[in-house]
């Protein structure tokens, strides 16, 4: 039978061209990582790294395990939650709540973090009112706490595409057999959704283990404030390449362990509409705990943190030039964002063809995931300065002129940079959606006389698009908020809101920081709302 | 046979996709070439700055007015502005590299950016200390990290020196942000510069000893530390206490009133400052602009500006500013050291904090 399905799935996704060029364009993303395991590996050796092993370097491992733990361990929590309440239940405001329970994800978790400090520092106005009973959030668990926040959409938003598409016999089952509402969820439909909640959560734990922002402000000290200190402060590039593969390594490690709770649960993941699952109704008072569960994380992610810098904001003269930096944002995050869900659907593909090259790309298109984005800038800048210096002399042979392009200076460049960045968050929902197409299921349809145009667009595409679009929205929402590589290879005078939030921010100027960081959500709601419609849509 | 339709299906999906990006990179390509190039009609210069303050902005307007030259502006962390002109090498289009640390500064020089100036008859109006021996490049505003005490709780008097800090009567009463901070680690450099390396371990050992609660936050954070009683010290730069006391934030305003600032070391090796400092790139396309840019940072306008839009402390002495709460700063006696030498120490005041344990 496996054997069958195999050779019906390899029949079926021949590698041909479209997987070629995916697999070139996911080599292209894995390409900066490249770059930056060579500066790691071709570099001078220093004593630095042997320093750092005697004094700092415990510190960090620990602290980034914290960090990374609290941050899987708290959006796990609330993404599952509330991706079960949105898509199998049905209560008052459910529908809206549902996009909008993806906003705090376009919160840069730094900003979350200046705020929430601010809110909470010895004497601040939650110490004020509490009479000192609220705790100040810093250090590794406020810096997890920061990233639960913030970051649970990836968790909420998979498991909510996972749950929606759960056929409900099982449940139904289990719920026959006498089990209770909350133990059916258990033994069912929790491990139907866990391929896709370990893809959120993978995502979870990398963005942690590689921001800066976050930690350094919280005091925090992870392995990448290491990296970054082995950078300005001991001015060693090379080391904290080095030290960035060791976060890649950690990556590899993390992104293994999630395929392998999805190869589990290949078999038992049958997908299928033929048998919507019911919604919940929920009434009174368990609708309204519904609600208010729903809109805790809210609060917490970013009614809270905004509303603050929007209090501040009020008192404060605005910054000139956010029109402008508005509309670079949406530019820059729209166009990644097309091209990303593109890629991720391109290497979806390939990788069902289950070739060697295929596999090996994708998985390293993954990996600039976790390198902090400073380095990872860093990684495009080498790769495309090589690049430049390839063409520069064969140009000047030619033509007797230089090319008339500076590579970095491009706004490709930058969108190159994104791409490797945030590949996994692309490619990651894509396949699991692609993952509910089973063979057999493509089997039905040829069986039936279906046309390979049918069959994508009538069969795969509605099971896929909202994994697809999800995986768009994504990408969308992380350049929104991308800081490190947006500065360092941004064309001249091309500010973003993330930019000039991030200036005022680390000047300690609170107040100017907080309406370009209220403009990102506010951003970011466009696209969501377009799809959240479109998705709606599809559902009928 | 259906397979192959299939096949062909996604194929053309994927050029479409191809296609797409390709005309985005285009488009995106386009619109970031204008700024790069520079026709005979309008002058421009290329600025990497890793300043991003108000003031600037200022300033490049109205050196844009006062010139005709246009600035076109790239501002990011001074290590990756560094990296960036590195890695464009002969084409990099930076005019001017502006750093916010004589640290960066310090290793910009040694990546080879700078392009060797003399600044002729600028170096004899600002303090000699200030200006790059090797003439790589110049200072042009001043901040001084200073002491921060609680009004209440400190007595004038009881603390004179960064030594001081030190002191095991201060256990438990000391606040600081991390040592990742560019500003810690110069402070520290210009300890190492003047009493050596073991002197130094032995000081930041005192302070790490000394600290009410882990690294966390910027200079503002803990000034608001003192304020809330969780500490009795902190090393803040000077200008973070000007912004807190003219805070349009009424509670904010209010703490800073329980805080005290102390220039240190003012009997003895004077009060350690650092500089924002600005020269010509190496292989800058107009050198010509880049030095009428520096020029202008030096005039009478943009040294006000300097000291009434961000409280830097002006380069050139007799620069006539209106600001309240810098001038009650004012004056005090300065490390005179070359502020060059800062960067020499920086490798080694990084190690010492990583020894110690200062977050």
């Amino acid at each position: 039978m496996a054997a069958a399905a195999r050779s019906i799935r390899r029949q079926a996704w021949l590698p041909g061209r479209a997987t070629g060029l995916a697999v070139l364009a996911a080599t292209l993303c894995a390409a900066p990582v490249l770059a930056v395991a060579w500066i790691a590996l071709t570099g001078e050796t220093g004593d630095y790294l042997r320093h750092l092993a005697g004094t700092r370097l415990p510190t960090y491992l620990t602290s980034s395990a914290v960090v990374a733990l609290i941050a899987a361990a708290g959006s796990g929590l609330i993404g599952t939650s509330l991706g079960w309440l949105i898509a199998r239940t049905d209560f008052f405001g459910r529908r809206t709540l549902g996009w909008v329970l993806i906003l705090p994800l376009a919160v840069p978790a730094y900003v979350a973090a200046y705020a929430w400090l601010d809110l909470s520092h010895a004497g601040g106005p939650l110490q004020a009112l509490t009479g000192g009973l609220f705790p100040t959030i810093r250090g590794s668990w406020g810096a997890g706490l920061m990233f639960a926040f913030v970051l649970y959409p990836y968790v909420y938003l998979l498991a909510r595409n996972a749950f929606a598409a759960q056929s409900a016999d099982a449940y139904n089952a289990a719920r026959t057999l006498g089990a209770g509402p909350f133990y059916a969820f258990w033994r069912t439909s929790l491990p139907m959704a866990r391929p896709a909640i370990a893809a959120g959560l993978a995502l979870v734990v990398m963005e942690s283990l590689a921001d800066y922002g976050t930690v350094s402000h919280l005091g925090a000290p992870t392995l990448s404030i290491g990296l970054i200190r082995a950078w300005s402060g001991a001015g060693s590039l090379v080391d904290a390449a080095r030290l960035s593969l060791v976060l890649v390594l950690v990556a590899i490690l993390v992104f293994g362990l999630e395929r392998a709770q999805r190869s589990r649960a290949r078999n038992i993941n049958a997908a299928g509409r033929h048998k919507p699952a019911p919604r919940l109704q929920l009434t009174g008072l368990t609708a309204l705990a519904a609600f208010l569960a729903c809109l805790l994380p809210l609060l917490l992610g970013m009614l809270i943190p905004l509303g603050r810098l929007g209090w501040l904001a009020l008192r404060t003269e605005a910054a000139s030039g956010l029109a402008a930096a508005s509309l670079h944002s949406l530019t820059l995050a729209g166009i990644t964002a097309l091209i990303a869900a593109a890629l991720g659907l391109g290497t979806a593909y390939a990788l069902r063809s289950r070739t060697v090259m295929a596999t090996l790309a994708a998985r390293a298109a993954g990996l600039g995931y976790a390198v902090p984005g400073a380095v990872a800038a860093v990684g495009v800048i080498a790769l495309l300065s090589g690049t430049q210096a390839l063409i520069d002399p064969a140009w000047r042979a030619l033509t007797g002129d230089v090319f008339p392009v500076l590579l970095t200076s491009t706004g490709a460049a930058l969108v190159l940079a994104y791409l490797s960045r945030f590949a996994a968050a692309a490619i990651s929902p894509a396949e699991t959606a692609l993952a509910r197409i089973t063979p057999s299921l493509d089997g039905a349809a040829r069986t039936l006389g279906a046309t390979p145009r049918r069959r994508v667009w009538q069969i795969h595409w509605p099971l896929i698009a909202a994994g697809v679009t999800s995986a768009g929205l994504l990408v969308f929402v992380e350049v929104l908020k991308e800081l490190p590589a947006t500065m360092i290879l941004r064309p001249f005078n091309y500010d973003t809101l993330a930019i000039i939030a991030h200036n005022f921010a680390s000047d300690e100027r609170l107040g100017e920081a907080a309406l370009p960081s209220l403009l990102i959500p506010l951003v970011a709601l466009l696209p969501m709302v377009f799809v959240a419609r479109y998705l709606s849509r599809q559902d009928r | 046979m259906r397979e192959e339709g299939l096949i062909n299906q996604i194929g053309c999906a994927m050029k479409t996709v191809k296609l797409l990006a390709l005309g985005a990179g285009i488009a995106l390509a386009a619109c970031s070439q204008p700024a790069a190039n520079d026709g005979d009609s309008a002058r421009v210069v290329n600025v990497y700055s890793a300043r991003h303050y108000s003031s600037d902005d200022a300033i490049y307007a109205a050196f844009t007015e006062q010139t005709g030259i246009a600035v076109n502006l790239v501002s990011a962390g001074g290590d990756q502005l560094i990296e960036r002109v590195r890695a464009d090498g002969e084409r990099s289009p930076a005019d001017v590299i502006i750093t916010v640390d004589a640290a960066r500064l310090h290793r910009a020089e040694e990546a080879g950016l700078f392009a060797q100036t003399d600044f002729g008859a600028l170096t004899d109006t600002i303090p000699a200390n200030l200006v790059d021996p090797q003439g790589y490049w110049v200072s042009i505003a001043k901040r001084a990290r200073v002491i921060a005490y609680s009004s209440t709780r400190v007595q004038p008097g009881d603390i004179e020196t960064y030594e001081d800090l030190a002191d095991p009567r201060w256990q438990g009463r000391f606040c600081v942000r991390s040592s990742g901070n560019a500003y810690n680690q110069s402070l520290l450099a210009s300890i190492v510069a003047r009493s050596g390396e073991e002197a130094a371990e032995a000081w930041a050992q005192g302070v790490v000893d000394n600290m009410a609660r882990a690294p966390q936050g910027g200079d503002t954070t803990q000034l608001e530390g003192i304020a809330a009683g969780e500490c009795d010290l902190a090393v803040v730069n000077h200008y973070y206490y000007a912004l807190m006391a003219n805070s349009d934030e009424p509670a904010r305003q209010a703490a800073s009133e329980t805080v005290s600032l102390l220039f240190p070391n003012q009997q003895g090796s004077g009060t350690h400052i650092n500089v924002s400092g600005a020269g010509i790139a190496a292989n800058a396309p107009h050198p010509d602009e880049a030095r009428a840019l520096i020029e202008f940072f030096f005039s009478a306008d943009a040294q006000r500006m300097f000291a009434e839009m961000t409280n830097e402390i002006p380069v050139i002495a007799d620069t006539a500013w209106e600001n309240p709460t810098l001038e009650a700063m004012l004056p005090f006696v300065e490390d005179e050291r070359n502020v060059s030498e800062l960067g020499d120490h920086n490798a080694t005041a990084q190690r010492i904090f990583d020894r110690v344990g200062w977050q």
